[in-house]
């Protein structure tokens, strides 16, 4: 990505922001910038702002910059980047509260994962349990249609294998009562400022 | 030795070979695992992005009902290992959780005090097991056979636990263990992308693309993870059709490599659901 410049002012800064965003402020603010994040990450080559680039602007507390990039987005939890920081700065679970906070803020960019971690979330609660069809056809349903496309042949080829049944039922659990009294109490203890 | 034990979501559906497999061949070596009654979701990596407390909570669940019973919980899903495991790694750092956690399992007449010890299949074999145990089983040679040890990143990552966080080396033991020979890779516990292929799929086409063409040169390639075999497995034909080159390289689960070293049939492996044929990789087996 070409470099891009802030004229920083002190609107834009929110220095709440680490705090809101890291399990440890105090070590994400001790960031050399030595970029062992970026060299470790798979998919940085494909983002907005690479995982160095992104704890620089975290510390600068440029909110909005984050929260609208894609960066995060990409993450896949690898922890590589976690198992190499030298200084122990918690980089994956930092960029899963990116992608908790973009949403509750409605700035994802790349809505496509936000919608297939809602429609995954409410899959399991359905059923107890994961049911991967009803995943997939929920997920291309709210996110891309025509993404779908690319996948019939795949869906078609695990049915033939006898890999996926198409009865989401099957796999429920027996305390589903249990499961969707977890979800409502976690979302009334989130819902609480 | 017996094991609590949760196959986890994948290994119902696209992963029932992995079931099936570890099933058969923990039995072969004398150890048992017991299914946790009634088990759910674990959240794989999905319920951390939408909220914090869910992607505690969910596997907590599990946690209680396997503390109960009071034996060491195995899972052979890396992404639940990791979930678990992560569950009794946060309760320690963070002291408010525990009362948060207490009041949601609350509502569903559960409560886990952080006693249960989180096992992956892989570590079970290799570490309680052993690799003596597992020599001392081989019926059928498998010598000549070149392996790709492939570990995922969540396998062994962050915490690194039975097995370095970077290049483990458990499954390599295991491949020799067996007869066979461990393919020198270098990207053993480089992420497969995930979900990306589904979500952003040129990036999950590429990541997987990488794998397998380090990976030539190799008979096929081992794996402990239900995400990184489906995604090895199952896009070879489109991933062929971009470079241009055909590759077509059998991603078993470890599972299966040992039962086939331990004479067990194909069937009982449930090999034939594999989406790359291994009927070469038998042929060659047949022949050494």
């Amino acid at each position: 990505m070409a470099e891009k410049t802030f004229n920083l002012t002190r609107d834009m800064l929110d220095h709440t922001f680490a705090d809101l965003v890291t399990p440890d402020r105090e070590k994400l603010l001790t960031c050399i910038q030595c970029g062992t994040c970026t060299a470790s990450c798979p998919t940085a080559y494909a983002m907005d702002y690479t995982p160095r680039q992104l704890w620089r602007l975290i510390q600068l507390g440029l909110k909005e910059e984050v929260l609208t990039s894609n960066s995060f987005w990409l993450c896949t939890a690898c922890y590589l980047c976690t198992l190499r920081c030298l200084r122990g700065i918690a980089c994956t679970e930092t960029m899963s509260t990116l992608k908790r906070m973009a949403v509750s803020m409605g700035m994802e960019k790349l809505s496509s994962s936000a919608r297939f971690y809602e429609a995954f979330r409410d899959t399991v609660r359905r059923h107890g349990r994961l049911h991967e069809v009803e995943l997939m056809i929920t997920f291309f349903g709210r996110a891309k249609r025509l993404g779908a496309i690319g996948y019939t042949r795949l869906g078609f080829t695990l049915w033939r294998k006898g890999k996926v049944s198409l009865d989401a039922s099957a796999v429920n659990i027996r305390g589903l009562d249990q499961i969707e009294a977890i979800y409502r109490k976690v979302e009334e203890l989130e819902a609480k400022p | 030795m017996r094991y609590s034990y949760m196959p986890g979501c994948s290994l119902l559906s696209t992963a029932r070979g992995y079931d099936t497999s570890a099933r058969a061949v923990v039995r072969e070596l004398g150890s048992e695992l017991v299914e946790l009654e009634d088990w759910n979701c674990c959240g794989a990596n999905a319920i951390e992005s939408v909220s914090y407390l869910l992607s505690v909570a969910l596997p907590a669940r599990n946690l209680a009902l396997a503390e109960q019973a009071n034996r060491d919980l195995v899972t052979s899903c890396s992404s639940c290992f990791l979930n678990l495991f992560k569950v009794n790694h946060r309760l320690q750092r963070e002291p408010a959780l525990q009362g948060e956690l207490d009041e949601i399992l609350a509502v569903a007449g559960l409560r886990y005090r952080g006693k249960c010890r989180v096992r992956h299949l892989l570590d079970v074999v290799a570490n309680d097991i052993g690799v003596e145990a597992v020599a001392s089983r081989v019926k059928r040679n498998l010598s000549g056979l070149k392996v790709v040890p492939y570990y995922g990143c969540q396998t062994v990552r962050p915490y690194g636990e039975y097995d370095g966080p970077y290049l483990p080396t458990s499954m390599d033991r295991l491949i020799e263990a067996v007869g066979a020979e461990p393919f020198p890779y270098l990207w053993k516990t480089r992420c497969c992308g995930g979900v990306l292929m589904t979500t952003e799929k040129a990036i999950g086409m590429s990541l997987v693309s990488e794998l397998l063409a380090a990976a030539q040169g190799a008979d096929c390639i081992v794996t402990v993870c239900p995400m990184c075999q489906m995604n090895l497995d199952a896009y070879q034909g489109e991933i062929s059709v971009q470079l241009g080159v055909r590759i077509r390289m059998p991603v078993l689960f470890l599972t299966q490599l040992l039962g086939l070293a331990f004479g067990l049939s194909e069937k009982e492996l449930l090999l034939d659901q594999n989406i790359v044929p291994v009927s070469g990789l038998l042929r060659q087996l047949q022949t050494v």
